[in-house]
């Protein structure tokens, strides 16, 4: 990275900027760290109605198990409750959405991008009115012939759902990203030898991986962040990670264990960050994608 | 090795006519050059060739066999884009091979096919590159570079050398030639610049407005335009058309009287003669007051304004006259060319 003339700011303006850096990064980061400092106490601590700095201090904690930190919640929600089993089920869940929408994204988008009629255009604006619909309402249509059928509660019939919800948000991200690629790639692939399909995977796809890697990530955090439609359509016993958080915090009539929603949120958080870090070259050169033409 | 046939090609979008009834033989082995305005249907010709864009009417044979339904990769044919088309994930020394990988050409030879390619365009130092770390200048080199690559049937070369510098415009424009020469593969090549055209063509194609105006030998086209379109088109600068009239065989017209024209018909004409076939004399066929003066370093440009048009006239370089100062000129009649008035057609002389 070379610096360029937009690079050099004057001082007071550094400053300003790297103060509201610092100030931002608090407030984001603020709540989980919280989450996660509280998951380590005991409910008495982290909840407490005498006095806030508690959970801070952790009186509670020492008092109930002998040290100021605790793993009891982390204990009770995967061992005890089986939170590894709604683990499980979200890495189906969501490796299959992921693999099926970016599939059909990819194909579609980039036969959508290279038509010539106006068709193209049409589904495009169909898949944006689905899009906007919130999830529910398309869930609650499914309910009951999903239980006519037989089909309600499987992971399966979770994941097709998912990808219907899906589908149009990946075809519109990846259409546009193929709409940036030049034409002039393909045919110059074609001239070169290959058939559409072999300059779709020789020349096209090498370009637009970053695209992919970003729709892909966005799919991801669809289904894994999903609790409508997981929540609507699956049996209690086959829960993804989400709604089985829901389910620790008990209903009027069970009483539940708050400390063990609290330590499942922060163990389905970790894999956000470390997937962000991991692709976060990729993201940021798909977002600001359009840089592909040679 | 293939000739190529245009059979009453068409290539229209809705009612906007793009290519009209182009009929074209060109001969194994020949290289033909497209020339015209931008616009005028050069690229969309070469696409077509290239099976890019479907035609709408007529057909196209390569080696005597109809390629129209054919894949742009079963037409066997190389072409550089206008616009380069570099994969931008690969390297040069990538894009170079992309052709012999994907056409299952062995492996033991790919590499120095690459490098002769290379070499013929002076790529060397710029193997390792991507194509977003060049010029484009040097991007097109390695368009031409992964043209060249392969032994196709058929070249298409849409403005290969437009971004070139002056210098390496002429030397690769000898490699082209002398490329040629020792392959012997039949050559579409689009060009706006007369010069190219001029040394580089067997043949060449003036178009218009999608519309073939004429098809021959350079020499032919400087000579014999066909058309008052290929007149003014062609030359720098190009041929002096001046609208008048045809009396008794003595063309007429403001400031312009040319006798010597036997055999032709009375009525209105337009005459068309060189700027550098006319010389400035004490008395002559033009007699007007100069319009303006240039010099060209081994000549003078010397225009009036004569039939209603800027006529300009060829000087010795030591010529010199004041604007305004009236000038005349020698044009003989058996410098001049005649074209129908209304059609612009070329009036053959007897
Ligand atoms: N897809 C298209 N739809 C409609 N019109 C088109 C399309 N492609 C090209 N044209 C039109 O066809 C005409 C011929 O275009 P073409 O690209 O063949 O010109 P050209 O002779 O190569 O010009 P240049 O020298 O500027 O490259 C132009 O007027 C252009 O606007
Ligand atoms: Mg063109």
């Amino acid at each position: 990275m070379s610096t360029t003339v937009a690079d050099r700011r004057p001082a007071s303006l550094r400053l300003a900027l790297g103060a509201f850096l610092v100030f931002w990064l608090i407030l984001a980061a603020f709540p989980f760290l919280w989450t996660l400092w509280g998951s380590f106490k005991v409910e008495g601590d982290f909840f407490s109605r005498a006095d806030w700095m508690n959970a801070v201090s952790g009186t509670l904690t020492e008092a109930e198990t002998g040290a100021p930190f605790t793993g009891d919640g982390y204990y009770g929600a995967w061992v005890q409750e089986e939170f590894w089993r709604a683990g499980l089920n979200t890495v189906i869940v969501t490796v299959s959405v992921v693999v099926i929408s970016l599939t059909f994204g990819t194909l579609g988008g980039y036969a959508l991008s290279r038509s010539p009629y106006r068709y193209a255009f049409w589904l495009l604006i169909i898949a944006l009115v689905f899009r906007a619909m919130p999830p529910i309402t398309l869930v609650s249509g499914y309910l009951l012939p999903f239980f006519e059928w037989n089909l309600w509660g499987h992971l399966p019939t979770t994941i097709i759902v998912l990808v219907a919800i899906n589908q149009p948000f990946t075809l519109w991200m990846l259409t546009s990203f193929f709409r940036n690629i030049p034409k002039d790639l393909d045919e110059s692939a074609m001239v070169d030898g290959c058939s559409r399909f072999q300059a779709f995977r020789h020349v096209i796809i090498p370009v637009m991986w970053p695209g992919v890697i970003t729709t892909g990530l966005f799919s991801f955090l669809l289904a894994y962040n999903d609790f409508a439609v997981t929540s609507m359509l699956l049996s209690r016993e086959n829960l993804t990670m989400v709604p089985k958080i829901e389910s620790f915090l008990g209903t009027t009539q069970t009483r539940g264990n708050v400390m063990f929603a609290v330590a499942s949120v922060v163990s389905v958080t970790a894999p956000l960050f470390i997937l962000v870090m991991f692709f976060q070259r990729q993201i940021v050169s798909g977002l600001t994608a359009g840089a592909v033409k040679g | 090795m293939a000739d190529i046939q245009l059979q009453n090609l068409s290539k229209r979008w809705g009612t906007f006519v793009g290519v009209q009834t182009m009929n074209l033989h060109i001969a194994d082995g020949e290289f033909l050059v497209l020339l015209g305005p931008s616009g005028c249907g050069k690229t969309t010709t070469m696409r077509m060739i290239a099976g890019l864009e479907d035609t709408t009417e007529g057909d196209i044979l390569i080696g005597g066999a109809r390629v129209n339904d054919l894949e742009p990769k079963d037409r066997d044919i190389a072409m550089v884009f206008q616009s380069y088309g570099l994969y931008p994930t690969m390297t040069v020394y990538e894009n170079i091979r992309f052709p012999l990988k994907v056409r299952g050409i062995p492996q033991a030879e790919h590499h120095e096919r690459v490098m002769r390619a290379s070499a013929t365009v002076e790529l060397d130092d710029f193997l390792q590159r991507k194509p977003a770390a060049l010029s484009g200048g040097q991007r097109q080199r390695v368009a031409l570079a992964r043209a060249i690559v392969r032994k196709p049937k058929v070249f298409l070369m849409d403005e290969p050398l437009s971004n070139l510098d002056a210098k390496l415009r002429v030397s690769t424009r000898a490699q082209i030639k002398n490329l040629h020469h020792e392959l012997k593969t039949t050559t579409i090549y689009v060009t706006h610049d007369q010069i190219e055209a001029m040394t580089l063509a067997d043949r060449v194609v003036v178009m218009n407005k999608g519309a073939v105006q004429q098809v021959g030998t350079p020499l032919d086209i400087y000579d014999r335009p066909a058309n008052t379109f290929v007149a003014g088109f062609i030359g720098s600068p190009a041929m002096n058309l001046i609208e008048g009239r045809m009396t008794g065989g003595v063309f007429e017209a403001d400031r312009v009287r040319i006798p010597g024209f036997g055999g032709i018909a009375d009525g209105p004409v337009t005459l068309g003669f060189r700027a550098e076939d006319a010389r400035i004399a004490d008395t002559g066929e033009i007699a007007a007051p100069v319009y303006s003066m240039e010099l060209l370093g081994d000549a003078s440009m010397a225009t009036v304004q004569a039939g209603g048009a800027l006529v300009a006239i060829k000087a010795a370089k030591d010529f010199m006259a004041q604007i305004g100062q009236p000038i005349a000129a020698h044009v003989p009649a058996d410098i001049c060319h005649l074209f129908d008035a209304a059609t612009g057609q070329r009036i053959e002389r007897p």
